[in-house]
């Protein structure tokens, strides 16, 4: 009785805080450069909610990590960002740098995708994990250092009171990979981004991080947003999906029904570009044909077109918009796939 | 016809495997050698110049006696002979070398703080703030630099202190450039953007993260700097804007003794060989460094 009781206060509780913890609209990101203006993102809106994991999924150059580091206030100054970002409400495109601090590490962290040159090669790990609690808890220097051991223990480092001492050269990229987690969970940030993390791991190291990191997130109660170009990997840990191709959004859904019939021709393509071991030998692999667009020179019509398979003349003509066309299934095409007949 | 095959695969790959594990070892003690042999030299030449004088009873670099002028190499208690006012050249040699060395190194500490954080603060801030630190630097680059050291040491008079910023006055800018590429190198790097994520302030960064990982850069720039700043020195003493006699340096005895080329051309070959290993030495020790760090 007493733990339905416990249940239900926390189902409420959990209702109370259900609004989105990051809410990003209609975000355009644009490079002016010398040769031309790069619409590297343009007009993607997502939410992130609490404990939830979403993917963003797409080829290289779709506009994922532009997205995250926009999101982390990272692009260079080079860049425009227009839309919202808001994080609890609190607008996050347009602070400065300064306003930013508290945000970062705090509100949303991030881990980058190379442990090779993500930690400093002159400092101590332990050093490097002390740093961010010490200047957002202001820990003093014993707190900060059980604090780093705690967590390097919370991310499963064997031995974390010796790894403290040691430098990156002397870890594996998986053991680095896990410092970096914990340096960005060392703050308690709600949302966790985590942006390829693990494409530069063997497959094994790979399982073990994002497992680490679903676990955490139970533990936690942080939102992950996953950044990957492997399909596979969103489909075995996201709960919900977003497909992103030249700096749009083309397919959003819940991972499983997503991969159980898939609407968007080019999420298709990229499925069936995954090597499967029940193929024919010696054949070749359907890979995703041409090229993405330049995305200096906008084109009228489906950024897809042409690289299609069912390419029609409407494609060409005019660009579809992201619409929920089924309920929470929403995607950007004039000919969808594996729909039944209306 | 698969096996061939395979024998051809397999086969040009053994020796180059064979020679690839011999190369590692062979490289490793020509790189350090390259190390150990001009810092040794270096480390000898420190001593003589700093410690043994300390000591050893060595004669005195002034006031030597005038009935014992221009003794040969070798003379008994005085090696390197005296010179024509009748000092001990070995002991001139010495003193100078400390002149010589205490330029140097006060000039290249001078330049890497100074012109370091200059660098590093004007890329790692961008914006105007590097735009002026940068024009500055470059003013100072532009201008001929033997001229300008000229007319610095000319209007403060000869001395070593003032040697010592004239000769800065160049090696600040050219560490400033340095310190900015490596910073603009390294700013964008995963583990700079972790920290400013981190919520590291801006110092902290600077001091953890930038000045570590650019050290060897700037230490190698000082090694081959240092050299360029004994030339100079030599140079300025040559000149006689530099440290005036008779206070030894190695420039102001070539200086001196170039009177005497035709009769004595020991005054001027001794300190020239000693200045022509010095500089050798740092220069051998900073290619050696560069190549060890694998600084560019």
């Amino acid at each position: 009785m007493a733990g339905a009781t416990e249940a239900a206060t926390g189902a409420a509780d959990l209702d109370l805080a259900s609004g989105p913890l990051l809410e990003v609209s209609d975000l355009r990101v644009t490079f002016r450069g010398r040769r031309g203006t790069v619409y590297a993102v343009q007009g993607i809106s997502f939410t992130v909610e609490p404990g939830r994991t979403l993917a963003l999924i797409g080829e290289s150059g779709a506009g994922k990590t532009v997205s995250a580091r926009a999101v982390m206030g990272l692009l260079p100054e080079s860049a425009q960002v227009t839309g919202s970002i808001r994080f609890k409400g609190e607008q996050v495109v347009g602070r400065s740098e300064h306003d930013l601090r508290d945000y970062r590490g705090r509100n949303v962290a991030m881990v980058f995708q190379n442990p090779e040159r993500s930690l400093n090669p002159t400092m101590r790990v332990g050093t490097q994990i002390t740093e961010a609690l010490r200047s957002h808890l202001h820990l003093d220097r014993k707190r900060a250092h059980e604090q780093a051991v705690e967590l390097l223990r919370m991310v499963r480092v064997p031995a974390p009171e010796r790894r403290f001492y040691e430098y990156a050269h002397q870890l594996s990229g998986g053991m680095r990979q896990r410092i970096m987690i914990a340096m960005a969970l060392a703050c308690g940030p709600e949302v966790l981004i985590a942006d390829e993390a693990t494409t530069a791991l063997d497959v094994t190291t790979q399982a073990q991080i994002m497992d680490l990191l679903l676990d955490l997130q139970r533990q936690t109660g942080t939102a992950l947003l996953m950044i990957s170009h492997d399909l596979g990997l969103a489909a075995t840990y996201a709960e919900d999906v977003i497909v992103m191709y030249a700096g749009q959004v083309v397919e959003r859904a819940p991972a499983k029904e997503l991969f159980a019939s898939v609407r968007m021709p080019y999420t298709q393509a990229l499925l069936d570009a995954i090597p499967q071991i029940d193929r024919e030998p010696h054949v070749l692999l359907p890979v995703v044909g041409g090229r993405p667009p330049d995305l200096s020179a906008l084109v009228p019509g489906c950024p897809f077109a042409p690289r299609c398979p069912g390419v029609q003349q409407d494609c060409r003509e005019q660009a579809p918009t992201l619409a929920e066309h089924e309920p929470r299934r929403w995607w950007a095409c004039w000919h969808p796939l594996n729909r039944a007949a209306q | 016809m698969s096996v061939p095959a395979a024998d051809l695969i397999i086969g040009p790959l053994e020796p180059v495997t064979a020679e690839a594990a011999a190369r590692p070892q062979a490289r490793g003690w020509l790189r350090s050698a390259e190390i150990v042999i001009p810092g040794g030299i270096l480390l000898v030449l420190l001593f003589f110049c700093f410690i043994w004088p300390l000591v050893y009873q060595v004669p005195k670099p002034v006031g030597g006696s005038l009935l014992t002028t221009n003794l040969p190499l070798w003379s008994p208690g005085h090696i390197l002979g005296t010179d024509m006012v009748g000092d001990d050249v070995m002991s001139r040699i010495l003193y100078g070398g400390r002149v010589s060395f205490e330029v140097a190194a006060a000039v290249q500490v001078i330049g890497l703080v100074i012109g370091g954080l200059i660098g590093m603060v004007a890329a790692y801030r961008g914006g105007w703030v590097e735009a002026v630190l940068m024009r500055v630097v470059d003013v100072f680059i532009a201008f001929p630099s033997l001229v300008l050291v000229l007319a610095i040491a000319d209007s403060l008079g000869p001395s070593e202190m003032h040697v010592i910023w004239a000769l800065s006055a160049f090696s600040i800018p050219a560490f400033a450039r340095v310190a900015r590429a490596a910073t603009l190198r390294l700013r964008d790097q995963p583990f700079v953007v972790a920290a400013r994520l981190a919520g590291t302030r801006t110092w902290r960064i600077m001091a953890g993260h930038l000045v570590p990982n650019m050290m060897p850069q700037l230490v190698t720039f000082g090694m081959l700097g240092a050299g360029i700043t004994i030339i100079l020195e030599g140079a300025l003493d040559f000149l006689g804007y530099g440290i005036p006699p008779p206070t030894a340096s190695w420039g102001n005895m070539i200086a001196t003794g170039e009177s005497f080329i035709s009769v004595y051309p020991r005054y001027v070959i001794v300190p020239s060989i000693f200045l022509l290993v010095t500089v050798l030495c740092l220069n051998l020790l900073g290619d050696g460094l560069r190549s060890r760090w694998g600084v560019r």
